[in-house]
């Protein structure tokens, strides 16, 4: 038996938390305060604006980016300082007005990993497709970026390393 | 498809708020100038194609554990550094 298509939402008793499904993870318990929306959705995943960040781990810089409208649909992503330090995406003030930031106002920057499922040191990290998010509204969106300037699938690690 | 004919300064208009000009012809490239809402995205059809492309392949792999991946990405000399710019 597979129910995949829909996602539920029940109410839980404690604190509002509320209970979604994943087709990774199961039930999750979330809060919806931490329900993050995307102003405008991923492309090629227009069904999906709701998503909650899932940590790894408390030493892990990786996360998952569930979402809430697609059960099978999570991203697993990483601050892009971490990974790259040098990078530096142009958010433009339109985007930061959809986001409901300020100029100034600090926005978290995501890079999406693709990591194929056999060759973890295959991994790419999307340079092209940031996605910029405003902590205190909660509000996303993938940025587009020159493609001249950053590529879509950045390798992690170095050619020689990955055999 | 709905096909049109333009000259170079005309231009098509889209609903209410998207209009698409023809500034320029040149040497089998046209310059196209599009206003467009601030809420309507307009990309170059390549970029679009290239980051549903990435997304799909990124959701299609995303792996429930992630485990060995922490200790790959402890090893910082075989880390990749800069051109941000790669092959494809």
């Amino acid at each position: 038996m597979q129910a995949m298509a829909q996602t539920t939402c029940t109410k839980n008793k404690k604190q509002g938390e509320i209970t979604i499904r994943t087709s990774r993870f199961g039930e999750m318990s979330i809060d919806p305060e931490k329900i993050i929306t995307m102003t405008s959705p991923f492309l090629g995943f227009s069904g999906s604006k709701r998503f909650v960040v899932k940590p790894h781990g408390k030493k892990s810089p990786f996360f998952w980016l569930q979402s809430l409208d697609e059960p099978k649909l999570a991203f697993v992503c990483i601050q892009a300082d971490i990974l790259v330090p040098q990078y530096q995406p142009e958010i433009s003030n339109l985007i930061r007005l959809e986001l409901q930031a300020s100029p100034q106002q600090a926005l978290d920057i995501l890079l999406v990993l693709t990591i194929p499922k056999d060759n973890i040191e295959g991994m790419t990290a999307n340079l092209m497709g940031p996605v910029a998010i405003n902590p205190q509204k909660r509000l996303a969106k993938q940025v587009l970026q020159d493609p001249v300037s950053y590529d879509a699938c950045w390798p992690v690690f170095t050619q020689d390393t990955a055999e | 498809m709905l096909i049109l004919a333009r000259k170079p300064g005309e231009a098509i208009a889209i609903g209410d708020g998207i209009k698409i000009r023809v500034l320029e012809i040149k040497g089998g490239q046209v310059k196209i100038g599009i206003e467009a809402p601030a809420e309507v995205m307009v990309h170059r059809e390549e970029i679009y194609l290239r980051i549903v492309e990435e997304n799909i392949r990124a959701a299609a792999e995303a792996p429930a554990d992630l485990s060995s991946l922490v200790s790959v990405f402890g090893d910082d000399k075989t880390r990749n550094k800069p051109p941000l710019t790669g092959g494809r």
